[in-house]
């Protein structure tokens, strides 16, 4: 190691062909100087840029398992590693607008309600996850609640276990909120993603307000979302209850570009968004008995519904065009 | 109840967990007697364990078990997975009808206070969308698929109705998770062994795997708890599949999910590590989870290890069995660029 040249920290490996030839350098002196080539890579590493250093670090501790994933599944670093391409979709693709994301909590447990949209694959919760990451001032990875169907399928299950979502229900729901999460619920669930395009922009039924229960029950406060262009990205023109049939899948849209296009069907349309985070409902006014008032919950649940949808016209009018 | 002078019967004394149980228990001074109950002798002489030879699948018990007077019985001959002398076709046999008979002895064993049932959390099943942790009232919600599940919801049906038939005995149903631990010789840990694991083409699953030590420390201290009902014993936490195998430096073979059981089967009957049996298949795919706040808050059982903990101890040990090298890319990347052992 007799001829180090400064190092300039912070440059990039494609940028900096100087330090690769450095490297190289390195472990070649070193094996002339009767190192086996084990030690002296390992010796020669300081050469490297901290970037590519950074890098080669990450991608050690991911395969000798060295790290976090938390108990449900959710596996920070591999969110990180997906972000720029939900980012792309975010800035460039549907050009997001967020109003009032300071209504989000900072910290502690939250219910973040929204209306869901999106025949194929709903982007709702990724879009709303980009804007709490990107535009509060705390930023927090929500969690969100899936369809339960998809979690008995490969690949997507675990991509979605990997950045935050889990089976939809009120256990799940009830447990993170108890841990301080901010969660995510979609209680039109797929009277909402299944609607024509026709319907759109129309509020399905909230389930049985089980939301409003769990909400109710952890004391958490319920933050309506409104999201406006996601009924545009795969408008719905029918279905095929056949097929839905024969694969188990709720519903099988069919889309003017899917199937009839194949795979570039799957590319979502680029139409406008935006999302407001509303003002919060405080619960805490109720005891957490009150889960069991079948009145008290409907009438929350309705309001939340009757707010969302508000909204929802609110931001279409402010949206105008959908599409430009 | 007082707690000197214990009188304590321990089924299934042959298999790992009664054994282990019975070495704990005889250091104990607050125990007067015990006796060990199973149809062969323990591989090692259990001092200070009066052992019986009986069969719990036959009638024979209910003569036995009064004349020890015992004030604790502990079931432990459930069995998940075929044992040397317990074939897989009589596992059925073991757990269902030998519970009906030991409850039947119970019965007629007038100095009984308390029963501990060794059972498993299998009874929650493996759902891809099953509540990613099951509490206790959870049970038989997911549909009952393999015959192993059917059996453990069974027993415990018989179990549950024999502490409401006699409400002053304490009934308790430990529901484990499965065990992993370098000392254990389960298909589990076999599985985790062999130098190249095959894993379920687009599946992760989530999965706690409770310590050895710490299975048989919740069991003891079920013996000396009151509590009644069922209690999840698991570590806490999570992990999943993937990260365990690069814990242990195991490189994994991704197989579609209907070719996974007999690939695992042709590869177990190569390298001697045998076929997963029971509900291993689905767990291997969806995974499962369990709370384990009962066990801490009731039971007053702190595991050791937690999750991630049990598979670390688990993988060093492994490590250390070794004769040859890794081929998992992560060990030999490590020591390329001096990050690693």
């Amino acid at each position: 190691m007799s001829s180090r040249e400064p190092e300039t920290p912070g440059t990039t490996f494609p940028g900096d062909p100087d330090a690769l030839a450095r490297f190289l350098r390195e472990v070649r002196s070193g094996i002339e100087g009767g190192l086996d080539p084990v030690s002296a890579t390992s010796d020669a590493i300081g050469a490297l840029p901290d970037t590519l250093r950074d890098a080669i670090d990450l991608i050690l501790r991911r395969l000798r398992g060295e790290y976090s994933e938390d108990e449900w599944g959710f596996d920070e670093d591999f969110a990180e590693a997906v972000f720029p391409l939900f980012r792309f979709l975010y800035e460039v693709w549907w050009r997001v607008e967020v109003t009032g994301v300071r209504n989000v909590p900072a910290h502690g447990r939250g219910l973040l309600v929204a209306n869901h949209a999106g025949s194929l694959f709903p982007f709702d919760a990724s879009m709303m996850t980009m804007a709490v990451m990107r535009e509060h001032p705390l930023p927090r990875w929500p969690r969100f609640m899936v369809l339960d169907w998809a979690f008995s399928l490969p690949f997507l299950s675990v991509f979605m276990r990997r950045v935050g979502g889990v089976p939809a229900g009120p256990h799940n729901a009830s447990a993170l909120l108890e841990r301080d999460e901010l969660v995510m619920v979609f209680p039109e669930g797929v009277k909402g993603t299944g609607k024509a395009f026709s319907d759109r922009y129309r509020l399905q039924r909230f389930g049985r307000g089980g939301f409003v229960e769990v909400a109710l029950r952890t004391r958490s406060p319920i933050v309506p979302v409104a999201v406006v262009g996601s009924e545009e990205i795969y408008p719905k023109i029918a279905d095929s209850p056949a097929l839905a049939r024969a694969i188990g899948a709720p519903f099988v849209p069919i889309t003017p570009t899917f199937p009839l296009l194949g795979p570039l069907g799957l590319i979502p349309l680029p139409s406008k968004w935006r999302i407001e985070f509303c003002e919060p409902i405080d619960l805490s006014e109720h005891p957490p008995e009150a889960a069991e008032d079948r009145g008290l919950v409907l009438d929350i649940s309705e309001r939340v519904r009757e707010t969302i949808q508000g909204k929802v016209y609110e931001n279409l009018v402010e949206r105008g065009s959908a599409f430009i | 109840m007082d707690d000197a002078g214990r009188r304590i019967a321990i089924t299934g004394v042959a298999g790992h967990w009664g054994s282990e149980l019975a070495k704990r228990l005889a250091r104990d001074s607050r125990v007067e007697y015990l006796a060990g109950i199973d149809t062969r002798q323990p591989a090692v002489e259990l001092a200070g364990t009066d052992f019986i030879e009986a069969d719990v699948r036959s009638a024979a018990i209910s003569r036995l078990l009064p004349g020890t007077e015992v004030d604790t019985v502990v079931h432990c001959g459930i069995l998940w997975y075929p044992e040397p002398g317990k074939p897989a076709r009589s596992l059925h046999d073991y757990n269902v009808i030998g519970t009906l008979q030991l409850l039947a002895a119970c019965e007629r064993t007038p100095t009984l206070r308390r029963v501990v049932l060794r059972g498993s959390a299998a009874i929650y099943g493996c759902e891809g969308a099953a509540p990613l942790f099951f509490t206790e009232e959870m049970a038989r919600r997911m549909p009952l698929r393999t015959r192993f599940q059917r059996d453990v919801s069974e027993l415990e049906s018989y179990f549950d109705q024999f502490s409401r038939r006699r409400p002053e005995i304490a009934c308790c149903t430990l529901r484990y998770q499965p065990e992993i631990g370098a000392d254990l010789d389960a298909p589990l840990v076999r599985y985790l062994s062999l130098p190249v694991v095959p894993t379920q083409l687009g599946f992760d699953p989530r999965l706690q795997l409770l310590d050895s030590g710490d299975a048989t420390a919740a069991l003891e201290a079920a013996v000396w708890s009151p509590v009644r009902g069922a209690v999840n014993v698991a570590p806490s936490g999570a992990i999943s599949l993937s990260r365990i195998l690069r814990l242990a430096r195991r490189p994994s073979v991704p197989i579609p999910h209907p070719m996974f059981a007999p690939a695992v089967e042709r590869l177990g009957a190569r390298l001697g590590a045998g076929a997963l049996v029971g509900d291993a298949t689905r767990l291997l795919r969806f995974g499962r989870g369990v709370d384990n706040r009962r066990m801490r808050s009731e039971l007053g059982f702190e595991p050791r290890l937690d999750a991630v903990g049990a598979v670390r101890e688990l993988a060093a040990k492994l490590e250390s069995r070794r004769v040859v090298p890794s081929p998992h890319p992560g060990s030999w990347l490590g020591r390329l660029a001096g990050l690693g052992p």
